[in-house]
């Protein structure tokens, strides 16, 4: 007995035998079930039998009308089909796959944090475990094993303290390091020169105009605001001018940044170099504002020296040296007459910079400071 | 006591394991009336008749089967794979149901067997006949891979390893099956499992091996005895489980540890003590681990093996090489 | 030319999909109350196969492989077997299992993802279910084997499906059963489906219980929705095994469910064929032949699925109840004693567990 194949409720199909009603003993399926012609759906009870009522098609449960115990009639509702619902693929045989809403992307690399100064020290395991044994900073140490790894032995020459001296620490240890590095990489030429301050007013220092004339320099040949990355062979020209400053404190050479001084102020510029020069001096500068030179400035000349070749210090390309102002007898309208002149020196990485870029950087340098009143 | 090579030794101990324990059974192709391809069965059919000793049809997933299905019903059944490399239709029985069976039972039911098979090459074989691929077994929970090196262990290991109530895969070097002889005491005394031997005693260097490849470990640690360096060297006999604490001990008075197997490099059982060694015992090292192994590719044939198998010159530069490190 | 060796394969069947006999039954399977009992067993399967897809779809199941369909060659093997044979099933004879001992409630567990379903705590022979399909075969052999050797009147009892008929396992394991001549019982439950390969698609062999002739020992075929056929064929077939003749006996039967609970069969099989084998259903003409025959009505019928219900209903609860075993049971069993290295894993384990 079926009912109308394709109706979405299945009634109570007529029991013949004159039955009219049946009580529900058992059902056979759950929403949810998909099932097929023919397939017991549900036991029944009449007054005759108990008998199973076959499923009239194919379709998916969506609700079975009735708990056991109930009586329903002929021709009432006894099971509802769902009104086409196939079941979603899962894709699998056994188990539960998770899947996510949304993945992170796996090629997304995680850029390394830029470190400091300082590079990894090589020591064998072994080494390492005598260097803590006997408080030996393995920086300290110098590695005579297979690509100057530290082995065993160094440290413990280290430790028998050869030779005593001041063993480099902190910021003039970085510089050491820092230094070897660039003169490693860095192929440098240096171009000299002279500037014309007597019309200079006041006194005091040179570095708020050597500032400004550095943006000056730079505008003209942008080519020494640059950054080299020497293994990827990628020169990226800096637009802001971020200039390393020199400092010399009781602790070591400190250079921090003055940030985009293009188009500043000689007021504006003084100031930032206070500020910078008091917190070098009470150690209270920031590691971000050692950080981002594009071009670096050593006013050596505050002590004493005219000229200097200097280091350039990688990614930088360029570095802009004044000395101690001095007088000297020039001929103007070949009439001899004194002159205050600042010596200058740009030393720069040959690999990336010419000789020709170099003297014009310094042309534009000279011109801007010669200008300045 | 008699003088017997590695496969008298495995012969003597079937035999002796055969006449105290009536529950042990050899089965595998060409065991009974031939004896075995290498003799490592003689005599046993004769000896102990067709209900102790049964030739199986060619079959290794069958013997694989058979062995489980009558050590889960109480027997200690010791079977022969004929080489390692026709091993592997018989890997889906150990992995899948020797090597668990007491598990997934919680003990209920269990798996005392041995799988024997010569492995390793050296022996001019042809193709799939010089096999060294133990770091498999290794590598499953719930079995034990056992290798001698010398005739009095395979005897020992093999009693021990019948007597096992867990499975044994249980791989005998063929390059040394007939190589040396040595005496051994038919006194049914097993040599304990899950346990390094040492070898030869040193100071200077550790060098860990197993199988054939300990002739070359044992030859370098005597031609470095000349040069003046001492040389621990160390069968490890059970790969699995390994004992780890011998080889340890062994790095922290050397502080330098060289492996040798034939098995190609690549997760040979070589790393897995190399691994071992750095997790427990980095601060004891003076060089880095070196392994000398098998190159990453197929076992050559005949006229090109003895450039794969790690040879005497090959052992001997990498220890040089880790005696100068530091 | 002449034929160098021919073959006939038999088919059995008492009962027909109406309920009515094709033939007399056999003497020793005549009497109601052994009918009864039949019937009783596999609506018993049945209601514990139901409650276990019902506990898979509400969460409380890991995936279950239904035997809808199969119950009266499950029941038939039982009758057949005695307690000292061994039993290495598939993964698809729950019914089996349960008459030889296996409580329910370890079936729910081992489905549910504990070992300890397979501890058979009242069964101690038996084997687990083998899942890597087939590969129980030459273990069979192995059983049958140690009863060999042992010239015990004991048999092995090797269930296993269509697909399985295709392995090189079962194949060695049938070979090799012949040449030693061991007291071992093939069993092919042929529900016509491997997951979504039908049975033209497994085999050209026209039966399967041919199979048994090319390795050289007896095939048969019986309807396997007909319990009666299946018991009886199944004991002739055990009684001649446990005196060292082995044979393959094929059930014809259906897999009215999925392979799995994850699996819908509706994606690769036609419902019109589903609907067919429902009209075979082994638990429908049976009640029709007891109805007609023995007086089976339904004071007898609500009084049985009553009492599956309740005992299955038990079932269910006892392994719901059961909590899990403590994390290191992982270490548990995994050799007689457990080697030092590994117990250090274990230690670290509970270590790791104790910080929370």
């Amino acid at each position: 007995m079926t009912d109308g194949a394709g109706d979405a409720t299945f009634c109570l199909p007529d029991l013949g035998e004159g039955l009219s009603e049946a009580e529900i003993v058992q059902w056979h399926v759950a929403p949810g079930d998909r099932v097929v012609a023919d397939q017991p759906l549900v036991t029944v009870e009449t007054d005759k039998a108990v008998v199973d009522i076959p499923s009239p098609r194919s379709g998916v449960v969506d609700a079975c009308l009735g708990e056991p115990g109930d009586v329903i009639e002929v021709g009432q509702p006894l099971l509802q089909f769902a009104v086409e619902a196939k079941r979603p693929d899962a894709g699998a045989v056994v188990g539960a796959l998770p899947s996510a809403a949304s993945a992170t992307p796996s090629r997304v690399a995680v850029p390394a944090a830029v470190s400091a100064a300082e590079s990894g020290v090589r020591a064998s395991p072994r080494a390492r475990q005598r260097a803590r044994e006997l408080s030996v900073s393995l920086e300290a140490v110098a590695g005579t094993g297979p690509e100057g790894v530290i082995q065993v032995s160094d440290v413990e020459s280290a430790a028998a303290g050869a030779g005593g001296g001041e063993r480099l620490g902190g910021v003039r240890r970085a510089m050491a390091r820092r230094m070897t590095d660039a003169h490693a990489r860095v192929v440098r030429a240096t171009v000299t020169g002279e500037a014309d301050v007597s019309r200079w007013s006041g006194t005091g220092s040179p570095m708020p105009r050597l500032l400004r004339a550095l943006g000056a320099a730079v505008a003209a040949v942008p080519r020494l605001n640059a950054w080299f990355d020497d293994r990827a062979e990628m020169l990226a020209l800096q637009s802001r001018v971020n200039v390393g400053i020199a400092m010399e404190t009781a602790d070591g050479l400190f250079v921090p940044v003055l940030e985009d001084v293009a188009g500043r102020t000689l007021e504006s510029l003084t100031s930032e170099l206070t500020h910078l020069q008091d917190a070098v001096a009470r150690r209270s500068i920031r590691p971000d504002q050692l950080k981002g030179q594009t071009i670096s400035l050593s006013n050596f000349g505050a002590v004493a020296g005219l000229h200097a070749e200097m280091v350039v210090v990688p990614p930088q390309v360029a570095i802009v040296g004044s000395g101690r102002v001095f007088e000297r007898v020039v001929l103007a309208d070949g009439k001899p007459t004194a002159a205050q002149i600042l010596p200058l020196s740009i030393s720069f990485d040959h690999r990336v910079v010419t000789g020709v870029e170099a003297s014009t950087f310094l042309m534009a340098l000279t011109t801007d400071l010669e200008n300045d009143q | 006591m008699a003088e017997l090579n590695l496969i008298g030794a495995v012969n003597l101990a079937l035999r002796r394991a055969m006449s105290e324990d009536e529950r042990v059974i050899v089965f595998g192709e060409d065991v009974g009336t031939s004896g075995g391809v290498f003799r490592a069965t003689e005599g046993l059919l004769e000896a102990f008749g067709p209900d102790r000793v049964l030739d199986t049809p060619l079959a290794e997933t069958l013997i694989g089967g058979l062995a489980v299905g009558v050590a889960a019903q109480g027997f200690r059944p010791v079977a022969e794979i004929q080489f390692m490399g026709f091993v592997y239709p018989a890997l889906d029985q150990m992995v899948n149901h020797a090597s668990r069976l007491r598990n997934r039972t919680r003990g209920r039911l269990s798996c005392p067997m041995v799988l024997r098979a010569p492995f390793g090459g050296g022996v001019h074989a042809p193709e799939h006949h010089s096999e060294s691929t133990e770091a498999i077994f290794a590598h499953l929970p719930g079995l034990r891979v056992v290798i001698p090196s010398t005739p009095a262990d395979a005897y020992g290991l093999l009693l021990s390893a019948i007597r096992d109530p867990d499975p044994v895969v249980f791989l005998e070097p063929k390059r040394l099956y007939r190589m040396s002889t040595e005496q051994v005491e038919d006194d049914g005394a097993g040599v304990p499992l899950d346990r390094c031997t040492i070898r030869r005693a040193g100071g200077d260097l550790t060098l860990v091996s197993w199988g054939a490849s300990m002739v070359e470990a044992l030859a370098a640690a005597e031609m470095l005895a000349e040069e003046g360096a001492t040389v621990e060297v160390i069968d490890v006999c059970t790969l699995k489980p390994l004992d780890r604490a011998t080889i340890l001990e062994s790095v922290s008075r050397t502080g330098r540890l060289v492996i040798v197997h034939e098995a190609a490099l690549t997760a040979g059982f070589g790393s897995e003590i190399a691994a071992s060694v750095a997790e427990a015992g980095l601060f004891d090292l003076r060089a880095p681990v070196r392994r000398v192994t098998g190159w990453d590719t197929v076992v050559p044939l005949p006229r090109l093996e003895s450039h794969y198998l790690p040879d005497l010159t090959r052992v001997l530069t990498a220890c040089r090489e880790v005696l100068t490190y530091d | 030319m002449s034929a160098a060796a021919g073959f006939d394969i038999s088919h059995t069947a008492y009962l027909g999909p109406d309920g009515k006999l094709l033939r007399p039954l056999p003497d020793a399977l005549a009497a109601s109350e052994t009918l009864e009992a039949f019937y009783r067993r596999m609506v018993l399967t049945r209601t514990f196969d139901a409650k276990a897809i019902a506990l898979q779809r509400t969460g409380r199941l890991g995936t279950y492989a239904s035997s809808l369909g199969q119950e009266a060659v499950s029941v038939g093997i039982a009758h057949a077997m005695t307690p000292d044979d061994v039993l290495l099933p598939s993964f698809r004879e729950h019914g089996l299992q349960i008459q030889r001992g296996v409580k329910p409630e370890e079936i729910l567990l081992f489905w549910g993802g504990d070992e300890r379903g397979s501890a058979f705590s009242d069964q101690p022979d038996d084997f687990p279910v083998c899942v890597t399909v087939g590969g129980h075969a030459p273990q069979a052999a192995g059983v049958a084997l140690a009863f060999k050797l042992r010239s015990e009147p004991r048999a092995a009892v090797c269930v296993f499906g269509d697909g399985a008929s295709s392995k090189g396992d079962v194949y060695e394991a049938m070979n090799v059963a012949g040449v030693w001549q061991l007291p071992v019982l093939f069993i092919v439950t042929n529900n016509q489906w491997a997951i979504s390969t039908p049975r033209n698609k497994q085999t050209a062999a026209e039966t399967l219980a041919q199979k048994a002739v090319g390795a050289g020992i007896r095939g048969e075929q019986v309807d396997g929705n007909d319990v009666v056929a299946v018991a009886e064929v199944v004991g002739a077939a055990l009684a001649r095994a446990r005196a060292g003749e082995p044979s393959l006996v094929e059930c014809l039967t259906y897999r009215l469910g999925d392979h799995t609970t994850v699996d819908d069969a509706s994606r690769y099989r036609d419902d019109a064929e589903v609907s067919g084998w429902w009209q075979k259903d082994p638990i429908a003409r049976l009640r029709l032949y007891l109805a007609e025959n023995s007086g089976w009505d339904k004071v007898k019928q609500e009084a049985l699925l009553g009492q599956c219900a309740s005992q299955i209903e038990a079932a269910a609860e006892s392994y719901l109840a059961t909590p899990p075993a403590p994390p290191e049971a992982i270490f548990d069993h995994l050799y007689a004693e457990l080697p030092e290295p590994i117990a250090a894993q274990r230690a670290a384990l509970l270590e790791g567990n104790s910080d929370g």
